[in-house]
């Protein structure tokens, strides 16, 4: 039976539509409205489109400032800023040799706000090349590469070699005489597998470094064309390839079930003192939250209540936007202080010497510094597909998500810090006071020093440290322990020597007033 | 999680804190901008933005004019600032030109040290302010410079007879006319540039002859020479009287012997034709007085070469401090660059096209431009420790017994394998020049040659006894074959094929007094007297070692 | 969060909320301010300080030789000069239609791009053009003219040397 209405009057419907529009338009953008409840906050993740990509619940584990420290938000965040204040800066500069510099000048000078943005944009791109080496870490330190992460591993490795492209790319852009010659070598770094093609003298038929340094440079000198292919693979090729991967990393992390934790970090969250402690559910739910799909393999709970996990809305975004917030007053404070770099002119006449690359470089200028092919590509592809292959031989399961977890532990990283540091610390040392097979044996083959050179002599002398760590404790984790933390003592110790005591021909210097002047 | 909270909170605070610092900084505390809110026009306060002098042919765009603001295309008088005082008066529009043609510096900058280029990194730094006119080599080549000795009599000409009263030359002297018509005589101050009349002795005296009254004096007519110096003297006029004053110091120091400025010159030494454009990031300052100037540097250079340039082989400047400090002016000013087809001045094009040389021609500035840096102002010779010694060719003893093809040839060919040039070439001197400089060195000399009526070769003497005798006598000295030591190569081709039998005879019996090479006609404490047959075997000797053998 | 002792209350259900969250507020509105800030800073970045043109006041030297009535355009600017008996006077060149340089000629000013027509004192005889070409700020000193393009003197203003 039809209650007794008005009868239609379409203008008064006009009228009184018209008057809630704008509530409605509201209504109708945020449906979930307000997150006051669970289900609300839950919604609110789940149905918006920049936000989906987070689950709708976070274990309390991994909100934890120690679990994490913020580095992979804070590697995103150092993209942030350098995507923002990058396209800022496209307004102004101008990719071509002969106004790169005046344009970088201008930003400089005149642009309003200009100074304060490229400064920002530099600090911000060293900041993600640190930030990303950190969280690479973390995460290895913290076994957080175990099944069911090793792909993300490898996507992770991924974005760390874009990351290093976007900076190396953006390097050459101002053009000025640091540019120019870093550039310079670092492409003639790409052509270092002349250095065994040479010698075996089948350059002629099979060079692989030529058409590297070639593809990179369109033309066989540092110009015109490098500097727009560089600028085209800087400001749009590989920012998209690094969203892409970023898309897939995040993902990833998704539907391998969140951060990883140990077996016993429910155990240890009930220990600790919280706030927010959800008692168990009275009842076991009909249904816990809206489920867009039956998804096989992890979520963050099938099959019971969801303990110790509070809403992403809003304590995981308190903790991406705090770290977010912290990254940006650091790379602030950096741009108020101190001016991002700018020398002279570019000017192929006159060599910078020394001519240094990037300072994540240094470590491998150095090595290049004994041999090109070495140092430029056989070093680093050896600690690429070692750090790649890490998850597929430390399949053990001891120590997953705790901080020097597995057999070892702190004592074998402490013990391999003291090694690492010093095996590096002495091999240089050796190398810088007495020379090397060249300077005592002047007619020796090429190759022969291609083979045997600090570099992979300190490469053997890690490897063979971590086979002894792997027989030692009886664990692949342990191995991986010692190589990895000797990586880094390595990575350190040559990026030091290379920026503070390399002077002019590369010569060894205690400080830079001890350098010859022109 | 409540520390999230804080840390987002305490994050953002700092944030929003650092930002507006960043903002204040730079919208109140820049210099420019006090500057600007400083100044008040002819319509009150300007307004305060950054103002530039854009020239694309040119390549300038120079904001020096957000600080001195007065020098802005369009800008008058404004008063506030020290800052704010317009620029002096010159012959090209700043606001045209710009501010770095002239001055250097770096334009695009817009804090005061950046401008004034004396940051790290920025290669070419602001001139000093007393050395200014040094910009003009940027584009300019003063034509026709002498050497200081002439150029300061010209100046002092036309100071002594008094054009001073009439004419205006750089804003000094000139009379204006009581009954206000203007002055009595035209400004001269760029006569070299735009040309004089060349009838002005005549119409001078044939003025003197008409008019009568005060003025009658001043029209004497003027001696020859006194006119030649006036016409110097106007010739230089062109309005960078401090720079021709430079260059004149320089033209007397002898630097084209070594050095090639616009293509003439020695090569001994490196070209100068970027000498002012030095990049103070290269240079070695260590014991160079005055700090990191590039002028500092300059002027030690100057003064001691070997202390700033390891290995240099260039004679200290034997100048007291002014000289020195002339001779910086002038090598600042050599900064010449690419220009576009627009701003070439009339005279590079008449040095470059028309081969107009940039010296005057006469030979005593010629002597001082190319000969004096190793001969000695004097043609005494020069001294120095760690050089071969530099002959001295004014020598009364050379001259009275030297024959003209001798120095002449010498002029010409110089001494292949020794360091006297040959300067008969493009980079080098006319014939006509270096007749004029064979004409000076005669007359610095203050001799005339002795009449010598026997032919070119008429020795005859016997060589292997020669040999005995310069083996014993000379080698010392000479070297063994003549190669040369502390005293000339005697087995020079030039030398030997342009001196005669009496040259050599008498300069081994005479030799030249107050140098280390005896008269040996006359006996010594260590050897005996040689008699004429021992010369001429001596003479014979050496015409055997003509073509290098021995 | 409290925890309700009594009613097994599933947390699926709208709770009181039983104060506001001042502390997650404020940190988030204190973000949402510096990035107002910053949006603010970042915006006034596209608008250039300086323009890399050339000025708009210059200053420039009339020939001798200038018949009345006989235009004079500096290279590389867009304003003719004129000098009559009664003194100095710039015109605009720039077309009041759509921007086009007009060309100056005997009987007044033509633009080639819509065909508009000029009369000699600025005048609009022909065409699409709206509004005459406007006469230039002109001031002359020691010889020198200084002619500012970007101020308008009203029509017929003319300065005398």
């Amino acid at each position: 039976m039809m209650p007794a209405t008005e009868p239609k009057d379409a203008l008064r419907e006009f009228r009184q539509n018209l008057r809630a529009a704008p509530k409605r338009m509201l209504e109708t953008a945020f449906r979930s409205g307000p997150p006051r409840t669970d289900r609300s906050r839950s919604t609110f993740v789940f149905g918006n489109v920049f936000l989906h990509l987070h689950s709708v619940r976070t274990h309390r584990w991994s909100l934890r400032w120690l679990t994490t420290a913020g580095l992979g938000i804070a590697t995103l965040a150092a993209f942030l800023i350098t995507l923002v204040t990058g396209v800022l800066l496209m307004f102004y500069y101008k990719p071509y040799p002969d106004a790169a510099y005046q344009s970088i000048k201008d930003i400089h000078f005149v642009v309003p706000t200009g100074r304060f943005i490229r400064n920002i944009h530099r600090w911000a791109a060293n900041g993600m090349v640190i930030a990303v080496i950190l969280h690479m870490a973390r995460v290895f330190y913290t076994a957080a590469y175990r099944r069911p992460r090793e792909f993300n591993w490898l996507i992770g490795m991924a974005l760390l070699v874009v990351t290093l492209g976007l900076s190396f790319t953006g390097y050459l852009l101002p053009w000025d005489q640091l540019a120019y010659w870093a550039i310079t070598i670092g492409t003639n770094i790409a052509q270092s597998p002349r250095e065994i093609t040479d010698a075996l003298g089948i350059t002629e038929y099979f060079d692989p470094g030529g058409l590297q340094r070639l593809l990179l440079l369109g033309s066989d000198t540092v110009g015109a064309e490098a500097l727009i292919r560089f600028y085209l693979l800087h400001v749009m090729l590989l920012p998209l390839v690094l969203a892409a991967l970023l898309a897939v990393h995040f993902w990833r992390v998704r539907k391998d079930g969140g951060l990883a934790r140990p077996a016993d970090a429910d155990e240890i969250l009930a220990r600790e003192r919280h706030e927010e402690t959800y008692p168990v559910f009275a009842e076991l739910p009909q249904k816990t939250y809206h489920l867009a799909a039956i998804v096989r393999g992890r979520t963050p709970a099938v099959g019971r209540g969801p303990e110790n996990t509070v809403p992403s809305m809003p304590h995981l975004f308190y903790a991406e936007l705090g770290v977010l917030m912290v990254t940006i007053c650091i790379c602030l404070l950096l741009s108020i202080c101190w001016d991002a770099p700018l020398k002279e002119l570019a000017n192929p006449n006159v060599p910078e010497n020394p001519a240094k690359a990037p300072w994540y470089f240094l470590g491998l200028q150095e090595m290049v510094s004994f041999s090109a092919f070495m140092g430029g590509i056989g070093i680093p592809t050896i600690v690429l597909a070692g750090l790649g292959l890490i998850p597929y031989l430390d399949r053990e399961s001891e120590g997953t998500g705790r901080w020097f977890g597995g057999p070892g532990g702190w004592p074998l990283v402490r013990f391999s810090l003291v090694f690492g540091f010093s095996a590096a610390i002495l091999i240089e040392a050796f190398a810088i006071r007495f020379g090397w097979l060249r300077e005592w044996f002047p007619n020796i083959h090429q190759l022969v020093i291609t083979v045997l050179n600090p570099g992979t002599v300190l490469t053997a002398v890690y490897a063979a440290f971590s086979i002894g760590a792997m027989r030692r404790y009886n664990s692949t984790r342990a191995g991986a322990l010692a190589l990895f933390t000797c990586f880094l003592c390595g990575f350190a110790v040559l990026t030091v020597i290379g920026t503070y005591f390399r002077g002019p021909n590369w010569q060894f210097f205690w400080s830079p007033s001890d350098w010859p002047v022109h | 999680m409540k520390k999230n909270k804080y840390l987002l909170l305490i994050s953002s605070l700092l944030g929003l804190g650092l930002l507006a610092a960043a903002a204040i900084e730079e919208n109140y505390f820049r210099e420019w901008r006090r500057i600007q809110e400083q100044a008040r026009g002819e319509s009150g306060p300007i307004p305060v933005q950054l103002r530039q002098i854009v020239n694309p042919a040119l390549k300038a765009a120079d904001r020096c004019v957000s600080c001195h603001v007065s020098m802005a295309p369009g800008e008058s008088m404004l008063r506030g600032a020290e800052m704010l005082r317009p620029h002096k008066p010159v012959v090209h529009d700043p606001a045209e030109y710009g501010c770095t043609v002239c001055h250097g510096g770096q334009g695009q900058a817009t804090e005061k040290d950046d401008a004034h280029g004396r940051v790290a990194f920025w290669p070419e730094p602001m001139l000093p302010r007393e050395m200014s006119w040094a910009g003009c080599g940027t584009c300019h080549v003063p034509l026709g410079v002498p050497g200081e000795k002439p150029l300061r009599e010209a100046e002092l000409a036309f100071e002594r007879l008094d054009c001073y009263a009439c004419h205006r030359v750089e804003g000094r002297g000139g009379t204006i006319r009581p009954d206000g018509g203007g002055m009595e005589g035209p400004d001269l101050s760029f006569a070299g540039l735009r040309g004089y009349d060349a009838a002005w002795h005549e119409k001078h005296v044939k003025k003197a002859e008409a008019e009568s009254g005060a003025w009658r004096k001043s029209f004497a007519p003027v001696s020859a020479e006194d006119q030649k110096r006036l016409e110097m003297f106007l010739r230089t006029r062109t309005g960078a009287s401090a720079l021709v004053r430079a260059k004149s110091v320089f033209l007397s120091s002898g630097c084209l012997g070594c050095h090639r400025v616009n293509g003439v010159g020695g090569d001994d030494g490196p070209a100068l034709d970027a000498a002012g454009l030095k990049d103070p990031g290269r240079l070695n300052f260590t014991g160079v007085p005055g700090g990191r100037q590039v002028s500092a540097w300059m002027a030690e250079h100057f003064r001691s070469p070997v202390s700033v340039v390891a290995g240099s082989q260039m004679p200290p400047a034997a100048l007291p401090e002014e000289g020195i400090r002339q001779l910086t002016f002038f090598t600042l000013s050599l900064r010449a660059r690419e220009l576009p087809e627009r701003y070439v001045p009339k005279d590079r094009v008449r040095a470059a096209r028309f081969g107009e040389r940039e010296f005057a021609t006469d030979g005593e500035t010629l002597y001082g431009a190319f000969c004096s840096g190793c001969h000695g102002a004097d043609g005494m010779g020069r001294r120095l420790a760690g050089l071969a010694a530099f002959p001295g060719i004014a020598h009364p003893d050379f001259l009275s017994i030297a024959p003209d093809e001798l120095i002449l040839r010498t002029l010409e060919d110089g001494r292949p394998g020794r360091r006297m040039p040959g300067w008969l070439k493009p980079e080098g001197l006319r014939p006509e020049e270096i007749r004029a400089v064979a004409a000076y060195l005669r007359e610095l000399g203050g001799t005339t040659r002795q009449p010598d009526s026997r032919p070119a070769r008429w020795v005859a003497g016997v060589a292997a006894r020669g040999r005995a005798l310069f083996e014993r006598y000379c080698t010392g000295c000479h070297g063994p074959s003549g190669k040369g030591g502390e005293g000339p190569a005697l087995n020079n081709k030039v030398l030997l094929a342009a001196a005669t039998d009496t040259y050599l005879v008498e300069t081994i019996r005479r030799g030249r007094r107050g140098t280390a090479m005896a008269g040996f006609a006359e006996p010594a404490p260590v050897r005996p007297a040689l008699s004429q047959a021992d010369v001429e075997a001596i003479v014979a000797f050496l015409r055997s070692l003509e073509g290098g053998k021995s | 969060m409290t925890t309700q002792a009594t009613a097994k209350q599933s947390r699926l259900d709208p709770e009181p909320m039983p104060r506001r969250d001042w502390l997650g507020l404020g940190a988030l509105w204190t973000m949402g301010a510096s990035f107002l800030f910053a949006a603010v800073g970042m915006m006034r970045l596209p608008k250039a300080a300086v323009l890399p043109s050339p000025s708009k006041k210059f200053k420039v030297a009339l020939p001798e030789t200038l018949a009345a009535g006989e235009p004079f355009v500096p290279p590389g600017r867009a304003v003719a000069l004129f000098r009559d008996p009664e003194g100095v006077y710039a015109i605009s060149l720039v077309c009041t239609h759509l921007g086009c340089i007009v060309k100056p000629g005997a009987e007044g000013f033509e633009c080639p791009c819509h065909g508009s027509r000029f009369a000699p004192d600025g005048e609009v005889r022909k065409g699409p053009a709206p509004k005459p070409l406007p006469w230039l700020k002109v001031s002359v000193s020691g010889g020198v003219v200084t002619v500012d393009e970007g101020a308008v003197a009203p029509q017929g203003t003319k300065v005398s040397a």
